[in-house]
């Protein structure tokens, strides 16, 4: 109960209500029945005045029938028996000559939520459908709905279903428009209303007519109808041509949506659709309501998977205004970092730079985010800014900037001596453990080309009592023993001291387990350390000739214009990515397993028929070009097959499955097409290069292994084929 | 569609609420709150939020929240659109569209509602065939329903539903026939500190008011219609003859409607009306402030830039403002921390100037980034992009209408670095 003493309220309600005094002051009763819709709306129970109210609705006061009626239907459900007894009025009022009367009685007896109510609407509903008042007709389609929500299981009326399918020819709009929403709703479980042909061009026909808002569902329902040939596609797409043009966003991104969908065959339609959309899509994205402003964003965002070019000379539209909430902020900042490109790199990153010092931590953080992925692309001018913000010393800043340049050592190799010249030069400790585990992460994986590294991480050691987290203590047993790897000599005293407290003092069993582990390692000798321990020290999936993929228009053209992207339900490729680069923290414990795989796959498969390939360590870029460049090409032949025309992402996953693994492809346009494979069998190594000199030619393999196992190369080729074969066909 | 409507204050009352299909309980409203709690701001609760076995879609709209409950798979734009719709029929309705009035007019709001939406699909949204429906609250009417005791509910239904022009009613009459045309300019910018453009562009509308008898066919063509190459029109208008000849043409629906709306952001074409001097500067030491404004007119084509108000959110360590303004009036509100400087009237002799110390906590560090000023104008008689009507034409009808246009340009989010 909201409020204090409301059973007082209603009684004094009821008192009046029943009080022969007021019931003849026409005025004085209505003020008392506003009185309980108030209460009602304010979530008080006042349902037991129900008997009160029904008497209420005998009136020829319109506004005073609303009131009753919309406290009947609320509490319909609670109270069935009583509310039967409003019924009568309402039958009578469903033939009043005035139609606005019949209209909202028909409405409000379709809304008592009650069991059994079927058998008392049924004849009324079925008459108001011949009404010769659009209001009445548009009024009782929707209760045929309703009529079917109360009994969900019984048998659907087939004499009402094509009923409503004859009206679908209605002079009115609204009538047309509510019967496709009520045999949608009826026919649920068959699969919603079915769009043939001629109703479909019926539709198409009676667009102009519909309010933008049946504009829209109209061309929702359109998606289900599949064209005959290109000439009706081409008729329709003719037809919708100026809704893409809509002052409405919700009209233009419905038929972008139904454009892509129908022109699925034919690219140029779709990106003549695109471009044509990119004008009211980016008006959007500046409208006045924020709300409409990011839904915008985030369609552009969708567009932009498959057409990255279309808005690049916008990019200042993606500005962050000051006083802009920061869901808009962040959507904005993504699409600028896809933007990017030589012309205006400067004045994005310029841009960056002052959202860095934002208020909000988050937001900082996210921009500085924001200059590390473009940092993989440009990277001098990035560090400069990253580096430029270490001076700040605000921690969320700093300790964002460490996180960033994680990332981007392990995304980004070649800016590795420049990002460890940096954190060497003095760098602020980063006082949260995202940022700990970063710099220790840091410190340990490129401890080699840090003069200072020991002694930063002797500090973490020492101030080992006052850590908190488990993740840091982790981290910072990792990062030590890599270090003593490479650097044994000032490494080894402060890592005894670090194992014997985390085994003996440490309370957290996670933290003890890997000191343990580490310890029984090192007991084994340094080398076998080394093999277990040292992970690659960049992203090995990468590819590095490829920027960003421009990905097909069906990836995403069936989540357009539905709630999922808005919700940040669908999974964008971003954080997949940086899920990767979390990887290494905890890496101690997976790489064991390929190695192991390694050692059991090597013993039986001498025999020549059982040769089997295994993916084993991964390789990282530099190990590969040198061995590329030492050995000789030893076998060379023309696979006979084209390349598949998947997506890469696909190509790689499924050469993958097949244990060969993908080290870089060029972009998928480029001519000639290169693709650079990798894959252990039998305690050899297998270097492949795939290589297509023009469109639809056969692809040309050239094989380099070390050692030499002719009988590998053979099972390597025929696998290799029958995954190209596979896709080819598919 | 949309399965519920709740509306909540910002201070997390919920005080109306409307279900157009099953009632769902309040509870659902706590998915909400938790995003709320988690935003600080009210100003940054997600658009969209989703729970397990709904999406709650919510737009922020004069210091409510209007979250509705969706059950089924919706076009989200659709949703946002249609509630930002609702907020603007109560704004029609009452004048304002706040928590105060709402209340005050819980009947009429619910009647609204129930004729916007039935079983949550849209059904009576254009603003003149609702008016028939359900008659706006005037003092005068509610004066007369006082003492006759008669209601505002239109006894007839609209007409306008059954002609064969879905947006304008049959048999329109007017002693006087009237057209009005308003052409409304929006300047969204943002200069950086020297005062070079980072960002600009010109969000137009023309705003109508026609009130002529009968079924009559306007005709309006531009001086310069190449300008506009970005435009969106009221359904009214017949798209082929815009594409052909450039001109509108259209059957106007009766009474206020917006005609068109337009964007212009190539660069060159927008103008900016003002320059800002500005030098805002916080001393290492002392915990103190400097801060030094001038605003002057740079491209007003000679005319007068009326109602500038200059709004600065100073960071959170400034406590108070001591400064001298030429012209207009300043106030410094330490809880909000907003520096509001009304200027009035620009007077191109004497540039006003807004000049002064500011004091900051002591003991804080100096805040490293400035606040943006926020420009807030009016420039009466002018469309900044150039924009002119050339004429208007009626066919039709027999009578003379009497025509006038007005050109206003107005900052949107008009913004300077510092």
């Amino acid at each position: 109960m909201p409020y204090f003493g409301s059973e007082e309220m209603v009684k004094e309600l009821k008192r009046a209500l029943s009080n022969p005094h007021v019931q003849s002051d026409r005025l004085r009763y209505k003020n008392y029945i506003t009185k309980v819709i108030r209460y009602m709306t304010q979530g008080l129970d006042v349902s037991s005045l129900f008997m009160d109210m029904v008497k209420a609705s005998a009136t020829v006061d319109i506004v005073q029938k609303k009131l009753v009626y919309l406290y009947m239907c609320t509490y319909a459900s609670d109270k069935p028996d009583l509310a039967l007894l409003a019924i009568n009025t309402l039958r009578k009022d469903c033939a009043d000559p005035n139609p606005m009367v019949r209209g909202l009685a028909l409405r409000n007896m379709c809304n008592f939520r009650m069991p059994g109510m079927t058998e008392y609407i049924e004849q009324p509903i079925v008459a108001a459908l011949r009404d010769k008042a659009s209001y009445v007709r548009r009024v009782a389609v929707l209760g045929c709905a309703k009529m079917h929500s109360l009994q969900p299981n019984t048998e659907i009326d087939g004499r009402i279903v094509n009923e409503l399918y004859a009206l679908l020819r209605d002079p009115d709009p609204v009538v047309v428009v509510n019967c496709l929403r009520a045999l949608e709703e009826i026919l649920k479980d068959e699969g919603g209303v079915v769009i043939n042909k001629p109703i479909a061009h019926h539709l198409l026909n009676r667009m102009k007519e519909l309010d933008s808002w049946a504009q829209s569902e109209v061309l929702n329902f359109l998606l289900r109808y599949h064209p005959r040939s290109d000439d009706e596609l081409f008729d329709i797409l003719s037809l919708l041509d100026s809704f893409l043009q809509s002052s409405h966003a919700h009209v233009v991104v419905s038929t972008l949506r139904l454009f892509l969908h129908l022109a699925s065959a034919h690219r140029a339609v779709q990106a003549d659709a695109l471009l044509r959309t990119s004008a009211p899509l980016l008006a959007t994205c500046s409208a006045v309501s924020r709300e409409l402003r990011f839904a915008g964003l985030c369609h552009v965002q969708q567009v932009m998977r498959s057409q990255p070019g279309l808005f690049a000379t916008h990019y200042k539209r993606f500005f962050c205004g000051y006083s802009e909430p920061s869901y808009i902020k962040f959507r904005k900042m993504e699409i600028l970092v896809e933007l990017v490109n030589d012309e205006n790199v400067s004045l994005v990153l310029e841009e960056l730079r002052s959202y860095c010092t934002d208020v909000s931590p988050e937001l900082a953080q996210a921009a500085i985010a924001a200059i590390g992925r473009i940092a993989r692309t440009y990277s001098e001018k990035c560090l400069d800014i990253l580096t430029g913000l270490l001076a700040l010393k605000q921690d969320h800043i700093t300790s964002a900037v460490i996180q960033t340049f994680r990332d981007l050592v392990w995304f980004c190799p070649q800016s590795t001596a420049a990002v460890c010249q940096t954190v060497e030069a003095g760098v602020d400790r980063p006082q949260d453990s995202e940022g700990k585990q970063a710099l220790l992460w840091l410190l340990g994986a490129h401890g080699d080309q840090m003069g200072s590294a020991p002694y930063v991480m002797e500090g973490y050691i020492d101030g080992l009592k006052t850590e908190l987290s488990s993740t840091v203590k982790m981290e910072l047993l990792t990062a030590t023993v890599k270090m003593f790897l490479c650097r044994p000599a000032e490494t080894q005293d402060m890592l005894g001291r670090l194992l014997h407290y985390c085994i003996e003092e440490e309370s957290d069993v996670c933290v003890r387990d890997r000191a343990l582990l580490y310890y029984r390692l090192l007991q084994r000798g340094a080398e076998e350390t080394r093999r277990v321990v040292t992970g690659p020290k960049s992203d090995p999936s990468m590819s590095v000739l490829t920027g960003r993929q421009e990905e097909p228009i069906s990836e995403w053209a069936s989540t357009f214009n539905t709630l999922g992207p808005l919700a940040g339900r669908d999974s964008c490729p971003q954080t997949d990515a940086i899920s990767a680069a979390d990887q290494p923290s905890y890496s101690a414990g997976e790489e064991l397993l390929p190695g192991s795989e390694d050692v059991t796959l090597s013993g039986p498969g001498d025999t020549e028929e059982e040769i089997s390939l295994s993916l084993g360590a991964p390789l990282s870029h530099e190990s590969f070009e040198k061995m590329w460049l030492d050995l000789e090409i030893l076998h060379r032949q023309a696979l006979g097959v084209s390349r598949p025309r998947t997506a890469p992402d696909t190509l790689q996953a499924s050469l993958q499955l097949e244990k060969i693994q993908t080290l870089a492809f060029t972009p998928a346009d480029t001519v000639p097409w290169k693709a650079y494979i990798y894959t252990r069998s039998t305690g050899t190594l297998i270097l492949a290069e795939l290589l297509q000199g023009a469109t639809d030619e056969s692809l040309v393999l050239s094989v380099k292994q070390q050692p030499v196992n002719q009988h590998a190369i053979r099972r390597f080729v025929s696998v290799l084929k029958s995954v190209l074969q596979t896709l080819n066909l598919e | 569609m949309i399965h519920s409507l709740f509306l909540i204050n910002t201070s997390g009352d919920l005080f109306l609420e409307k279900h157009w299909k099953s009632v769902i309980s309040r509870s659902v409203c706590d998915y909400f709150f938790e995003a709320r709690e988690k935003a600080v701001e009210p100003d940054n609760v997600p658009p969209v939020i989703p729970t397990p076995h709904h999406y709650l879609i919510t737009i922020y709209r004069e210091k409510i929240f209007f979250v509705s409950v969706i059950q089924t798979e919706v076009p989200p734009l659709f949703v946002i659109e249609f509630l930002h719709r609702v907020a603007e029929t109560f704004q029609d309705y009452f004048g304002e569209c706040s928590e105060t009035t709402i209340k005050d007019n819980v009947v009429i709001v619910y009647e609204l509602l129930e004729e916007m939406l039935d079983n949550g699909f849209p059904l009576a949204t254009e603003s003149n065939i609702l008016k028939e429906l359900i008659r706006p609250p005037t003092i005068l009417r509610s004066m007369v329903n006082t003492i006759t005791g008669s209601s505002n509910v239109g006894e007839t239904l609209p007409t306008g539903q059954l002609s064969s022009i879905p947006w304008r009613r049959a048999g329109v009459k007017y002693t006087n026939n009237e057209a009005y045309f308003d052409v409304v300019e929006e300047i969204d910018a943002i200069l950086d500190k020297s005062g070079t453009t980072v960002f600009a562009e010109i969000q137009g509308v023309i705003d109508a008011c026609v009130k002529l008898s009968g079924m009559p066919d306007l005709t309006l063509s531009f001086m310069n219609p190449r300008l506009l190459d970005d435009v969106s029109f009221h359904p009214c208008v017949r798209y082929k003859r815009w594409e052909s000849e450039r001109v509108i043409s259209f059957i106007p629906p009766d009474g206020n409607f917006q005609l068109m709306s337009y964007h212009i952001s190539a660069q060159n074409l927008v103008a900016i009306p003002i320059y800002v001097k500005q030098n805002i500067s916080f001393f290492e030491t002392g915990s103190s402030g400097r801060l030094d404004i001038t605003v002057g007119p740079k491209q007003t084509m000679g005319k007068t830039v009326e109602c500038l108000v200059v709004t600065i959110h100073m960071p959170k360590v400034v406590l108070s403002a001591n400064l001298n303004a030429t012209q207009g009036t300043y106030n410094y509100d330490p809880v909000t921390k907003i520096l509001l400087w009304d200027i009035g009237k620009l007077n191109p002799q004497k540039l006003p100037n807004l000049k002064g110390s500011l004091s900051l906590l002591s003991g804080a560090p100096k805040p490293e980034e400035n606040p943006s000023l926020n420009i807030d104008l009016k420039i009466q008689q002018l469309a900044i992009s150039g924009l002119k009507v050339n004429r208007l034409d009626m066919y039709g009808e027999k009578y003379k209408p009497f025509k006038g246009v007005k050109y206003v340009t107005k900052a949107g989010k008009f913004q300077v670095r510092t």
